[in-house]
């Protein structure tokens, strides 16, 4: 540790932290434009100038090291020339058009102009013109104009996200950022360098000249629309919300956000959004159709008791939402058959459950299943950054039906067949710990057997399941079996550390799970099970879209025609509008005061920016409605707490799990394309207009180019999947990095009804080859 | 892409012990056989050198005797800096730019000329100066521009 003083504070920090730092730590502000802890330091602007005594000259605070006994200056009249010279130098170009820019009064060149510049330049000649509001994509605009050369955008693109789609052109006073040849940057990662940029010359397309800041109101809220609940701003106005930005919070996050969850906030307005009442697919008014809801309520408890309702809770829902209906449903109407909407059957205890700081502290993780670059982007960050750190090494290995490396972040991938991750998974824990009674009793069914994978890479495998001391797992839920090793693992592992990270959806199950539904996916089957065989007469679906999400379709369809009344509430009329009796417009995330469990089993809050459209209401409102018509006391206790006192913001530790239940060998047929299934944030059947030609490109089939070549398509065509179960017609692009042998679908997509079959072997044929243009 | 090009990437790469110092020597030998780098060359020259082709036209706008567009046979620099503004430079750069019916930064339709302009030369003793293919003329007062088109330079 080294010990210094700031500004007459003394501190103690660890060796190699830069002055800007250290001064950060005690509360003092250092103005900064290049620097960013998560890039390093790079000592291109000199606005961090401070004054260290004995040296001759001004320091850059962010690239001088501290060292011990150093006196710091933060403030003075030689800082405060410094500065005020460091400003009239990037102003010497600056177009001063504040007024007409977005950043305007959330700009630092504004702030710190303001607070430690000139109040005139000397500079008299003509200003060089650039460009101004010319493209880096669709999304976003750049200013060259107003541009400091900080390079936080070049180098955050290139070094941390590693796809450098932007650059530094020129020199001197021409240099501008912009992209090669002007090809619109394509990263799901660009729209953080909107962020990132300290002043106006990266804008967000769908903001430019949306508001004035005194116009606004930023709320503290949380992105829903993939398991990693990212911290976020979202900016309301009118009644609309115009923006998202990340939020970073202190030793936790940067503040990143992905393309998908920065842009695609417009969901709420999209014109398919539900905001009128639907009876027997007609629209109604809410009254009549709340009060009509409440009298089949009514008949079903009275003439059967409430067990014969089940409410399957899904979508976009807060915890005290589901909360609320918990309640009402065991309070009111009275029934236990409270289940989650789930597109895969895998399930996570909260015992193995892990967070980000694991994930951060890892020296070995596993990727089952899951390529966090679509299910989980800002996870795909995390890793990368995790990858990068030099001083501690980490062993990044995947096991999944495909190969999961990208040049962005290598991973030794053990490629399986589809539904062998388990088996493979199982061999090599047999392999590193085959005598520890857990292991014993995983594999007491002849699981671990390993055909035709390369035994080598099974040794591989079990060394790290052997040697990591802290083991991060992350999974996408596809097979259910894993959960069975991991618990065997997590056992086997007794002294080392063993986390799991879930990348599956819904993103708040934990949040339903905290406030008292079955997340399993087999209380789930048994209420669709019951339904299908009349022991359910009413289906009750808060949020959820079974026909779309569940891995079934038949039986799904099956329970629809069979339960009496069919009832939906949620933000878009769910697939299969025919069956419902009633539909019901809820509010949308933004729209509700609540909080949200991310894949750490982290609670965050999130604050309402707008008010629901049209009629939709918040949760709450109906189930007061539906109470008063049973004649039952429900009040809506806005006191309930998810938080517990002992685990602060994270859901209460549980233990491992103790009982280990025998797993099977798969039955693997032979030949044939494998059919296999992934979440994919850019496919989850949340619409967005901004981001409309986005997802329209991601809502598709992919093969690889070897079997695309066997079936006669050059890049996009046209293809009928047949299985025991069916036949499927399916749209399908060249995945140049997919592994060949396999067909993947993304889920729940409304078009690409891919549960209509099961995974596994397929015959696949060509329907029509597509030209593109 | 030129078949020798991959040794000359080879030779380049050979001096230097990472590939990003290689490129600068590797651009100027692209350059001197082909006059210019187009964006497609320097796409190129990312994939030899295995550098990011964001790099590598970071790297060819920093200099500007490496030409991004075509130029002619002879390239005229008239310096502009303080000295050779003082003794005439504007009128020198005039002069040209009647002659060869362009203006500065413009290559003749025939491709016979490229005039540019050109900061401080480091030869204010010879103020105003030209560089005639980056051999220093000079000085040269306005009304004897025509040295410039004429006299014989090995390119
Ligand atoms: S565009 Fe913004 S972030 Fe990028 S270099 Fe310029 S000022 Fe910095
Ligand atoms: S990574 Fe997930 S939570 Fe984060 S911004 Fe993207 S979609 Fe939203
Ligand atoms: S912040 Fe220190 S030089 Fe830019
Ligand atoms: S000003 Fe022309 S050579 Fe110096």
């Amino acid at each position: 540790m080294i010990r210094l003083t700031i500004d007459g504070q003394e501190i103690e920090v660890r060796e190699g932290t830069m002055i800007a730092d250290a001064a950060a730590r005690l509360g003092i502000d250092i103005p900064v434009y290049c620097y960013h802890e998560a890039l390093g330091p790079l000592g291109a602007c000199r606005m961090c100038l401070v004054q260290v005594e004995k040296m001759p000259k001004l320091a850059t605070a962010c690239t001088t090291a501290v060292a011990e006994g150093m006196v710091v200056h933060t403030t003075g009249p030689q800082v405060d020339k410094g500065r005020k010279g460091v400003l009239e130098f990037l102003l010497i170009n600056h177009p001063l058009d504040c007024p007409v820019c977005d950043k305007g009064g959330e700009c630092f060149l504004q702030d710190y102009t303001f607070r430690y510049g000139p109040p005139q330049g000397r500079f008299q000649e003509p200003k060089i013109q650039k460009v101004k509001d010319g493209p880096i994509s669709d999304l976003i605009l750049i200013d060259q104009e107003r541009c400091v050369l900080c390079q936080r955008c070049v180098r955050f693109m290139d070094e941390y996200v590693g796809e450098p789609e932007l650059l530094l052109e020129g020199r001197g006073v021409e240099t501008v950022v912009t992209t090669v040849e002007g090809r619109p940057a394509q990263s799901q990662f660009a729209g953080n360098v909107i962020d990132l940029c300290p002043v106006g010359a990266l804008l967000a397309a769908p903001y430019h000249h949306k508001a004035r800041p005194w116009n606004i109101e930023r709320e503290e809220s949380v992105c829903t629309l993939c398991p990693v609940g990212c911290t976020t701003l979202t900016t309301g106005r009118d009644g609309r919300i115009v923006r998202v930005e990340g939020r970073p919070v202190v030793d936790r996050n940067w503040g990143w956000l992905c393309d998908r969850g920065r842009f695609g906030f417009d969901f709420a307005t999209h014109p398919s959004r539900l905001v009128n009442s639907r009876l027997h697919g007609r629209e109604e008014a809410a009254a009549r159709t709340t009060r009509e809801i409440g009298q089949w309520l009514r008949e079903v408890v009275a003439q059967e008791g409430g067990e014969a309702i089940a409410v399957v809770m899904g979508g976009l829902h807060t915890t005290e939402e589901a909360h609320q209906v918990y309640r009402f449903a065991t309070e009111v109407l009275g029934t236990r058959r409270l289940v989650v909407s789930r597109d895969v059957p895998g399930y996570v205890p909260r015992g193995l459950n892990g967070t980000f700081e694991d994930l951060s502290a890892a020296d070995a993780v596993i990727l089952v299943g899951t390529d966090p670059y679509e299910s989980a982007p800002v996870l795909h960050l995390r890793l990368r950054e995790r990858l990068k750190n030099r001083r501690a090494p980490l062993t990044l290995m995947g096991v999944a039906p495909r190969n999961l490396s990208r040049s962005t972040l290598p991973v030794e991938t053990l490629v399986t067949h589809v539904g062998q991750e388990a088996d493979v998974l199982a061999a090599a824990l047999k392999e590193a710990a085959g005598d520890h009674p857990a292991v014993a009793a995983l594999l007491s069914q002849g699981a671990g057997i390993a055909r035709g994978i390369d035994p080598t890479q099974v040794s591989q495998l079990s060394r790290v399941l052997r040697e990591a001391e802290r083991l991060v797992v992350v999974w996408d839920g596809v097979e259910p079996d894993v959960e069975h090793v991991l618990a065997a693992l997590a056992q086997a592992r007794q002294g080392q550390t063993t986390r799991v990270l879930p990348t599956f959806g819904p993103s708040n199950w934990r949040g339903f799970e905290r406030a008292g539904f079955d997340a399993r996916f087999d209380a789930l089957t048994r209420v669709l099970e019951d339904a299908r065989d009349g022991k359910i007469r009413m289906l009750i679906l808060w949020g959820a879209d079974l026909l779309k999400d569940y891995p079934d379709r038949r039986l799904v369809e099956q329970a629809y025609e069979r339960v009496e009344w069919l009832l939906a509430e949620g933000v878009f009329v769910p697939e299969g509008a025919e069956h419902f009796d009633a539909v019901v417009p809820g509010a949308a995330p933004g729209e509700v005061y609540g909080t949200y469990v991310n894949m750490e089993a982290r609670l965050q809050i999130a604050s309402p920016s707008v008010n629901p459209p049209g009629q939709a209401r918040p949760t709450k409102s109906y189930l007061t409605a539906w109470a008063h018509a049973l004649g039952k006391p429900f009040v809506v206790d806005e006191e309930w707490d998810p938080y517990d006192d002992a685990s602060g913001d994270l859901l209460p530790e549980e233990p491992l799990p103790q009982d280990i239940e025998a797993i099977r060998a798969p039955d693997l047929p032979e030949g044939g394309v494998e059919l296999l299934v992934s979440a994919q944030v850019w496919a989850n059947g949340i619409p967005s207009q901004i981001l409309e030609a986005r997802l329209e490109a991601a809502q598709i089939a992919r093969i690889s180019p070897l079997d695309a070549d066997a079936l006669g398509i050059r890049e996009v065509g046209v293809i009928r999947v047949e299985s025991a179960e069916g036949v499927l017609e399916l749209p399908v692009r060249v995945d140049e990095h997919l592994t060949p042998g396999r067909l993947l679908v993304p889920l729940g997509v409304g078009a690409l009804p891919v549960n209509r079959l099961r995974p596994g072997v397929v015959k696949v044929q060509r329907l029509e080859e597509v030209q593109t243009p | 892409m030129k078949p020798e090009w991959k040794e000359w990437a080879q030779e380049a790469k050979k001096q230097f012990p990472r590939a990003n110092s290689a490129l600068l020597p590797l651009l100027h030998r692209i350059q001197r056989a082909e006059g210019w780098l187009s964006p497609e060359t320097l796409t190129e020259v990312a994939e030899l050198l295995d550098l990011s082709p964001q790099y590598v036209d970071s790297v060819a706008s920093f200099y500007s005797l490496f030409f991004k567009q075509p130029v002619g046979k002879r390239v005229i620099h008239v310096c502009v800096g303080l000295s050779c503004m003082l003794a005439g430079s504007d009128e020198l750069m005039h002069a040209l730019e009647e002659r060869l019916k362009i203006s500065q930064g413009q290559t003749t339709p025939d491709g016979e000329y490229t005039l540019l302009e050109a900061e401080c030369l480091a030869a204010c003793d010879l103020a105003p100066v030209a560089q005639v293919n980056l051999r220093y003329r000079g000085p040269i007062p306005p009304e004897e521009a025509d040295r410039l088109l004429t006299e014989e330079v090995s390119s």
